[in-house]
């Protein structure tokens, strides 16, 4: 989850406030909610101000849908977290390709990073694979040894 | 006058039927799935297969088996009406997109046959008793410009395997490697993608690329029969892996690897394999004979009224 927003932090349109970040995930874990239910929920102590305008906040950084339910606002988010987690993947990659007078130098430690990403997760693979062809020969081992005192 | 409307009126049927069902699949087919919760992945593969084709092969049922016939019998032959802007409008549009996705599948099977041809170049054909399952599948051994380990060919698929395969293999990961190609061509997945390519819908990417990881994951069950069988494969997985960076699977192929994420996934599934994960004959299709059997006997008794409605829809089109 934090992942998200470290990566929402490095992305300009979408910067969250650690107060943001606690309405948002709560309105992912309830699905939707008006500033009433989320205060009566009890998870959140703020003032009924301070969680309104918060959520007007993350409305208009297009975050959150609304729709009127009386005098007040219902909430939800307008993206999953997968959703977002796209999204702001996407937005760092753009950034960081855009950093450089010469886009080649930042794509190029994307590749190498990328390459050494996947090295590792092979090496990972194989000593997992190397474990369990172990487990496997000991399990034969085993039980031919019980046919043998048989 | 006659044969334009029925022409105009036919294609916006099919073009209002294909849309609005391609829409409610594509965002319902998560949905559908979590209702259905399919037993194994080659259950799963193959009812995201059948939701991505619906919307094509309903509205062709719906145009061809309703539509057509209601408006050859019931509308009658003598005014001198005219076909009517919004048919009109419809039908164009209709007449794109089928245009696009015969295109497109034209395109795609031409890459394909020319890929193949050039792949096969050289080739030696290998015994197909190498696998125990593959003799109706024949398998080439090709040089090192095809692909490592892939299923290539529509109608008639044939499983390559590439030189550097085959020295990096030892013989029990190349046995389960090629039953996991041949499981492919059996089930005939290049077809099935060409057929993703004459049914255009920009929407539905999330579902092909869905079908196609469940088609991987059902290929693996379909090689393991084993757990040494399943360590064998992973350990394939991982050789082909390390021979270069992952390359964008040709067209129309199903190769043994298709992306560094799914690698991942399917090495952890593998290594947690056990017996009773592997699909048995269940005896679903009775299920599927029944249902469809009774739709046939409801159509049949209804069939009169249905033409009688379905011509009600389309001088409502008409107007």
């Amino acid at each position: 989850m934090k992942r998200i927003f470290n990566l929402l932090r490095r992305s300009r349109s979408t910067q969250l406030g650690p107060l943001e970040q606690q309405l948002l995930l709560a309105l992912w874990m309830r699905g939707s909610a008006t500033v009433r239910e989320m205060l009566d929920a009890g998870d959140i102590k703020l003032a009924y101000t301070t969680v309104m305008t918060t959520l007007d906040r993350l409305y208009k950084k297009e975050l959150l849908n609304r729709v009127a339910e009386g005098r007040a606002f219902r909430y939800s988010p307008r993206y999953t977290q997968e959703e977002l987690e796209k999204a702001a993947v996407g937005d760092t990659i753009r950034q960081l390709l855009g950093s450089g007078e010469a886009a080649s130098l930042p794509l190029s430690y994307l590749v190498e990073a990328v390459s050494e990403h996947d090295a590792r997760l092979l090496d990972d693979l194989q000593r997992l694979l190397d474990q369990k062809r172990r487990e496997l020969r000991g399990r034969l081992r085993g039980e031919f040894s019980a046919k043998e005192k048989r | 006058m006659f044969a334009a409307r029925c022409i105009g009126v036919s294609l916006a049927v099919f073009l209002l039927l294909y849309v609005a069902l391609s829409l409610a699949v594509s965002w319902g087919w998560k949905l559908i799935r979590g209702m259905v919760r399919p037993r194994s992945s080659r259950d799963s593969a193959d009812l995201l297969f059948a939701l991505r084709v619906l919307p094509l092969a309903l509205s062709l049922i719906v145009t061809l088996g309703f539509m057509l016939p209601s408006f050859l019998l019931l509308e009658p032959r003598s005014t001198n009406e005219a076909i009517g802007s919004a048919p009109l409008a419809l039908g164009l549009c209709c007449l794109m997109l089928l245009g696009a996705g015969i295109a497109r599948g034209v395109i795609a099977q031409r890459k394909a046959s020319r890929a193949l041809v050039k792949w096969l170049d050289g080739s030696i054909p290998m015994a197909s008793q190498i696998v125990e399952s593959g003799g109706a599948v024949p398998i080439f051994r090709t040089g090192n410009d095809a692909p490592t380990l892939t299923v290539a060919g529509v109608c008639a698929p044939k499983v390559l395997v590439s030189e550097a395969a085959f020295a990096m293999l030892n013989p029990p990961e190349l046995r389960t490697a090629l039953r996991h190609e041949v499981a492919h061509a059996l089930r005939y997945d290049n077809l099935k993608k060409l057929v993703f390519r004459f049914s255009v819908f920009p929407a539905m990417a999330d579902l092909e690329h869905a079908w196609s990881e469940e088609t991987e994951m059902a290929a693996d069950d379909a090689a393991v029969s084993s757990y040494r069988d399943a360590l064998d494969l992973a350990a394939a997985l991982i050789k082909i892996s390390r021979l270069g960076p992952m390359e964008p699977s040709g067209e129309l192929t199903m190769a043994l690897l298709h992306s560094s994420t799914a690698l991942s996934a399917r090495v952890h599934r593998l290594v947690a394999w056990n017996k009773a994960q592997k699909p048995l004959n269940s005896g679903r299709w009775v299920y599927g004979v029944s249902a469809a059997t009774a739709a046939a006997i409801g159509v049949v008794t209804t069939y009169g009224a249905l033409l009688n409605q379905m011509h009600a829809v389309t001088e409502w089109l008409v107007r």
